[in-house]
Order: structure tokens, then sequence, then C-alpha cells
């Protein structure tokens, strides 16, 4: 079928068009839409209801916007609502493991976390396939966290380079509460993710982590926004990655200030190790301010490996390649530590290993 | 016990609302038509490359959209803008021989007593048309020329290289607003700096609107010849007045082989201005552009200065100041576009929002594939003094090639407590604590100033400072 947004991770300012920056659409032919047909779903520990629907909470605003979020809702092959209850601690990650193959090359999936007042939950999403696959993901995942609750959300995407990926996100965090995010954004051959968490409630959090990696003709296309709607709210966004050989990647990041958000902290930094003579590498971190009374930051480093650590390693008696692909591992490692799966940590692991093995120099 | 807030007076503008009685040899009809261009054309005597280049301008503005990412523009109505308004004396190179009023304006502008004191040459426009002109006698036995870009149009030495360069570097099609500095430009100043040349101390140009409902069009040429060397002034102020007066002005800066060339403005437009002015230099290998920029005046400022990196090892420096009151909207930054190896840029802002005012700093660093070895460093600061005010960073780095080193900072906040403790612990009062730090704030652009207009920075930035930390 006809996949066909004009208009996806709209950045909330915009700027310049001929930047092409503002906004990004999203168009293809994907393969038909059936119903999953495998159990996503680890096993429910107690404490935690689930339903395929009708979904209770609200909407929140996503981080690719309103049309990815009604393309996943017309055409949802598997839909889920997590409710954690009042004061449950959920100790073991809750796992929803997607394969696409053959018998299901296209996924939409709705899922809804509402994390009840003083909860905790931890959510652990992967997405896999075969190398060859031409498959296509998109996801629409909507967080609640309620006073004082905490939601960990993991997300891994180790899609083959012919897939078609979309993750979009929307977050409300109420008073106290902290929504942590990480997301390793490592495989597709088409990537766009967007997060929009509204931090409403007093002293919430937010803390987002991200990886990507870009080899051959890849591209990874990323809008995150925390919107700081109400007092002391503080957000983390920290995004690092590779680009090699042809491969290009769009970020954009927004600290939003509202009025009323007094002594909010917002911090914002983004690494890019770029590779190939060939690659491209856009960011626009945009900090919006309407409220004197806050601590808003941002910083951005661009370029190659610090050549004084590479002839370090180099001296060690590694080879220039080895060396450069242990500091693209190094730079992925804070991230893939905190995955707390042991086999998702070891399957991404390998999956970088193995793309790295075809990484060549580009002249 | 209420907090009380840092109070940061406004910019004391009582010189510059002075208004002298429009007294116009001559003005067109609110608005635009080919008819009006076509007069405009006549009048100033062009020749027949520059009619035509003014009508297909005029096209091209017809046809653009208004720009949909900035301030709002909505109270600038083009049908009610007069285009042209001639004021009542030829130009002259003697102050003596300008009338009393005009005369009187820039007197209590200080521009004679800085020719006398600490400038090369000096340009004084009023609406429409430059009504002195003057360079120094050493100046131009070095063979720089500095004249209005009328004489210079027509000139049968310099008419060719005006042709050859004029709006080449910002072509009509870029914006709608440059496609209509394109059709009704008027005034500005034309400078050649041949080879091997430096100019000691600096050239100024002063452009002041007087008539309501007017628009100022200046354009400004400079050429500079190779390792020729250059600082170029530019002040602009008009009083308020309850009508919309725009500002459309174009400034192309072509920086030959390493060559320097240092620009730096003063913006101080009154609080009706629209001021929507374009800046794009174009250096070559081993060139220095550097940009001083203060933004205090104007009701809604759209102003991104740009430098196009041409020549392997060619440099730009931006450096700017916006200052951001009551019913402003300043959106400003720099642009810089790395089209060669080895090139650098630094961009370095402040910008401070108050009693309701509204900065935006906007940049773009883009860097090219065949840019190879390129270094750019991005650092914008913005202090809220109130939370009426509002301040935006928007950013963005488009880089081609891995063989870069780019790193950008922003920060957005208000006056640290933390400092303001540290500072009173030492001995201070809070109130010159604030005073010190605000100052301190502005101090990297202030520094980057000709003295007297750092001095007048500072009296520009006067500091009221009461009560507790707010």
């Amino acid at each position: 079928m006809n996949l066909s947004l004009d208009q996806v991770n709209i950045m909330p300012a915009p700027t310049w068009r001929w930047l092409g920056i503002n906004s990004v659409p999203l168009k293809g032919s994907v393969p038909d839409f059936l119903p999953y047909s495998g159990e996503p779903l680890s096993a429910l520990p107690e404490g935690v209801l689930i339903s395929n629907g009708p979904f209770l909470g609200a909407e929140p605003e996503t981080g690719m916007g309103g049309e990815a979020a009604d393309f996943v809702k017309e055409n949802s092959t598997y839909g889920l609502s997590l409710h954690v209850g009042p004061g449950v601690k959920v100790k073991k990650p809750i796992s929803l493991n997607f394969l696409l193959d053959e018998k299901n090359p296209a996924l939409a999936d709705d899922i809804e976390v509402i994390a009840d007042e003083g909860s905790e939950v931890t959510i652990v999403m992967s997405y896999h396939s075969a190398e060859e696959l031409k498959g296509f993901h998109g996801g629409l995942t909507k967080l609640h966290a309620a006073k004082g609750a905490v939601i960990h959300l993991v997300q891994v995407q180790l899609l083959g380079s012919q897939c078609v990926h979309f993750d979009n996100i929307g977050a409300a965090a109420g008073k106290g509460a902290s929504i942590d995010i990480i997301q390793a954004e490592l495989g597709a051959g088409k990537v766009f993710s967007g997060i929009k968490t509204r931090l409403d409630g007093t002293g919430s959090n937010l803390d987002i982590n991200t990886i990507y990696f870009g080899d051959g003709s890849r591209s990874i296309d990323m809008n995150y926004l925390a919107e700081h709607a109400g007092c002391k709210t503080k957000s983390e966004i920290h995004v690092g990655g590779a680009l090699l050989d042809r491969s290009g990647k769009t970020f954009r990041g927004t600290i939003n200030f509202l009025k009323g958000a007094k002594r909010s902290v917002g911090h914002e930094s983004e690494f890019n190790l770029l590779f190939s003579p060939k690659v491209r590498c856009r960011t626009a971190p945009l900090i919006l301010c309407s409220e004197e009374d806050v601590d808003g930051q941002h910083a951005a480093a661009t370029g190659r490996i610090d050549a004084q650590r590479l002839f370090y390693l180099m001296s060690r008696g590694l080879s220039e390649m080895d060396a450069k692909k242990l500091l693209i591992e190094a730079q992925f490692r804070p991230v893939t530590d905190r995955i707390p799966d042991e086999s998702l940590r070891a399957a991404v692991t390998d999956y970088v290993k193995v793309r790295l093995t075809k990484f060549e120099p580009v002249g | 016990m209420g907090k009380k807030k840092t109070v940061v007076q406004d910019i004391d503008r009582t010189i510059y609302d002075i208004k002298d009685k429009v007294n116009a040899s001559y003005q067109v009809q609110e608005g635009l038509t080919p008819e009006i261009v076509e007069e405009i054309s006549k009048k100033k005597n062009d020749p027949e490359w520059m009619r035509e280049f003014r009508l297909k301008s005029l096209e091209i503005y017809n046809r653009m959209p208004m720009p949909q990412w900035g301030p709002s523009l909505d109270g600038l109505d083009m049908n009610q803008i007069i285009t042209y308004i001639r004021p009542n004396t030829p130009m002259r190179g003697n102050w003596a021989q300008v009338p009393d009023d005009i005369k009187n304006t820039f007197e209590r502008l200080g521009i004679p007593q800085a020719e006398r004191k600490s400038l090369a040459g000096v340009g004084a426009q009023y609406d429409s048309e430059v009504v002195y002109h003057n360079v120094r006698e050493e100046v131009r036995r070095q063979g720089v020329i500095y004249t209005d870009m009328e004489s210079a149009v027509r000139d049968p030495v310099y008419g060719p290289m005006v042709k050859e360069h004029f709006m080449k570097l910002v072509p009509p099609t870029d914006h709608k607003f440059v496609a209509l500095h394109g059709a009704v430009w008027s005034g500005g100043s034309f400078v050649y700096v041949p080879p091997h040349v430096k100019v000691s101390i600096p050239l100024q140009s002063y452009f002041r609107l007087n008539a309501p409902g007017a628009g100022q069009f200046e354009h400004t040429l400079i050429i500079l010849g190779e390792e020729a060397d250059l600082h170029f002034i530019e002040g602009c102020s008009a009083p308020k007045y309850n009508v919309a007066n725009l500002h459309a002005g174009c400034v192309e800066l072509y920086v030959a082989k390493n060559a320097h060339l240092r620009y730096s403005t003063i913006e101080n437009w009154s609080k009706n201005m629209y001021n929507l002015n374009t800046k794009r230099a174009l250096v070559e290998e081993g060139g220095t552009i550097e940009w001083v920029s203060g933004s205090f005046g104007s009701h809604v400022s759209y102003l991104y200065p740009m430098s196009i990196l041409k020549g392997e090892n060619s440099r730009m420096e931006f450096t700017g100041i916006t200052f951001a009151g009551k019913g402003q909207n300043l959106d400003t930054g720099a642009k810089v576009v790395h089209a060669a190896p080895h090139t650098y840029s630094n961009i370095n802002t402040k910008s401070i929002s108050k009693d309701g005012g509204a900065c935006t700093y906007r940049s773009s660093v883009v860097i090219l594939p065949q840019a190879y070895g390129c270094r750019s460093s991005v650092n914008c600061e913005s202090l809220m003094l109130d939370d009426r005010s509002r301040s935006d960073t928007i950013p963005v780095m488009d880089i081609r090639n891995d063989n870069v080193d780019v790193g950008h900072e922003a920060k957005i906040g208000r006056i640290s407590d933390g400092a303001i403790f540290y500072l009173m612990s030492r001995g201070m009062s809070e109130e010159d604590a604030r005073s010190m730090i605000v100052t301190g704030f502005a101090e990297p652009v202030a520094k980057e100033l000709p003295v007297e207009y750092a001095v007048e920075m500072n009296n520009l930035i006067k500091l009221e400072m009461e009560g507790a930390i707010g």
C-alpha cells in the first residue's frame, strides 16, 4: 500500500526553507498491513493489566506529529495498553519483541503505557528482521506517568537495511514523575524517530539517551521535544552516533520552556563522529524560552575521531581501522550498557560488530 | 516580602527621536507599481541596464511569497510605504552647505564631530538620498574610492565595476524584500580599496530616515583588492512615528585574496521600523571578514549577515549583540557557507530580552563537501530579565564532509544567584553586582566596537538596579 505523509518531524519553530530541515516527508510503498501473527509480549508481572483497547489514556502530542500517529492508528496491526496499578513497582522488565518476516512484513504497533501514582515499570521494545527483508515498521508509543511514577522505556531497532522504520512517541509526566527513554536506532535503511514529552507536573523529569548508526546509504531523521510546563522540571537529552559511507542524519532537538516553568533546567547534547567525506550531518538544537527563571543549555560537537585517542590506540598495536571500530563501539557503550535484558544487550553488541566488519575507509 | 526584579531602563532615544519637518523636494506616491519604479529610475537618471534591473526585480517581488518563518510582518502594508523621498538638497562635500535642519540632525548624532576626530570618510544619507559625502585627502590619494552609489553607477570608470557586482552576490531572487530593494533602491555607498592599500582609520556611512511612512533602501557595495584592509562603520536611526516605516537595505562585500574587512553596524532604528536588511560577503583565499553587529532599535528585525568563504583559508568572525525591549521582536543572527578547504568561522552572540521584548538568535553553518579541514565554532548566550519577555535560539548546522571540527554552545537563562552571591561576598552591593554582570555579559561585543561606539553602547544599556534577588 501507499504511504504518503507530507510532513513529519516538524520543527516547533521553523527556520529558512532552503535548509530543508523544517520537516520531512515520509512517502513510499509499504507491504500490506495484516494483524501481527506472533506473540511479542513476555510474561506479565503481577500488578500490570493489559488490554488491546480501547485505550484509556489521553492522546499526548507526539514527536513525529499527528500525521504519523494517525497512520499507525488507522493501520494498526498490533495494539496494547499496559496499565500499572498505584504503587506497583515492577522489578522485571516487560519485553515486547517484534520480528518482521515474510508473514509479518509490515508492522504498525500502537502501544500505551499508563503508570499510576507511585508506580514504576520498565518496557523493553525491540524490532528485528533479516537483513534482506523489505519490511516496514511504524510505531506509536504513548506514555503516561502519573504523580511520582517512573517509566523506563528501552527501544532497540535492529531491522535490515531494506526496511523503513518510524518510531513516534508522545509522553506526559505528572508531579514528580520520571520518564527515561533509551533508544538505539541502529538498523533500517530509512529511520524516522520523534519524541515529544510534556513535563506538566512540578518536579517531573525526562531523560533521553539515543544512539544512532549510519552506514551505506542509510538516513536517520529525528525530532525530540521537551516541553517544560511545570515548575522545577528537568530534561536531559543526549544523542550520540556515527556516520559512515554515504549515510545521513538530521537531528532536531528542542527544549521549550513555557511560561510558568520556573526553576526548570533543560540540557541537551549531541556528539557526532564522522568517518567518510560523503556523509551529511544536520543538527538543529533549539531552545525556546518564555520564562526567565530557567537554565537551558545545548552543546554539540561534530567531527572526526580525536587524533590523540586514535594515536594512543594505534601505539598499543591496533590498526587504524580496528582502533576506529573500537571507538565507535565505545561511543555506543554508555547507552547499550543500560539495556536491561542481557540477551538483547548481547544482540545489539553482535549486531554492531557485524555491521562494523563492512566498515572500510572511503576516500 | 515580595521579590523585586532587576530593572533595566529602556534605551534613551531622545536624540534619535527628534523629528525634522518633512521638506522633500520630491516624493513618489505610496505603494509599488511599475510606474513608480520607472519614475524613481527616471528621477535618478539611471543607465538603461539599471532601469531594466529595477523592473525585473519588481516582477520578482510581486511573485515571491512573504517569509513564513520569522516575526509577524502583518503591520507592514506596502501600499502605505513611500519608497522614494528626496530631501530638498543635492549631495554636498562640505557640511556648511548642507541645509541647517538636516545638518543639525547629523550634528546631534555626532557625525561631523566623529568625522573630524576619528574617521577617514563619511557618507550621510537622509531619507532616500545621500546629502553629504566626503573622504580625507590622504585616503583619496591612496586610490580609495568612497562615494554615493548613484555617482558610482554613472561613473565612466567605476560604473562597469558596479554593473559587474551590483546584486550579483545578493540576487533579487533571494527573498521578497531583497527583490523590493532591487526595484526601488536609492542611496548608499560605493567603496573601492585598491590592492595592497590599507586604510588605517574607518570610513562611516550613517543612514537617517526622517519621513513618516517612508522606506529606506540604500545599497552598500564594498570591493577590496588583494591584501587591502578596511574598517567600515554603518549607523542607522530614525524618529518614532505611529505609522510603519521600512528599511530594506542591501550590503554586498567583496573581499579579495588576503584582504581584511571589518564591517561594524550600530542599528538604532525607531520602534515603528520594520528592519528587513540583507548583508552578504564573499571572501577569497586567505581573506577575512569580521562582522560586529549591535541591534537595539526597530519594531521587527530580520538581520543575518551571511559570509561565503569561497577561497581556501578564508575566515569569518561574527560578534553580535541584540537588545529587545517593549514592543520589539528582533530576529537576528548570522549565516556562513564554508565552500573551500581550511576555512574558519566563529560566531559569538549575546542577546538580552526585557519588558516583553522578544529576541531570536537564528543561524546556519553549512560546510560543503569540498570544504575539508574546516573549523567552525558557534556560541550564543541569551539573558532573560523578566518573565514577560521571550528568547529563542534556532541554530542549524549542515555538515557535508567528515574532515571538520564543528562546535556549538547555547545558553539561556537569568542572572545567576550564585554569581550575585559571590560578588556580594566580595563586598559589592547587589545593585552593583547585577550591573557588573549585565555589563560583563555585553563586554565581548563592546570590546570589538570602536571606542566611541562602545561608550555609546554602554550609555544605551543604562542599568538601574533595585531590590532583592528577583
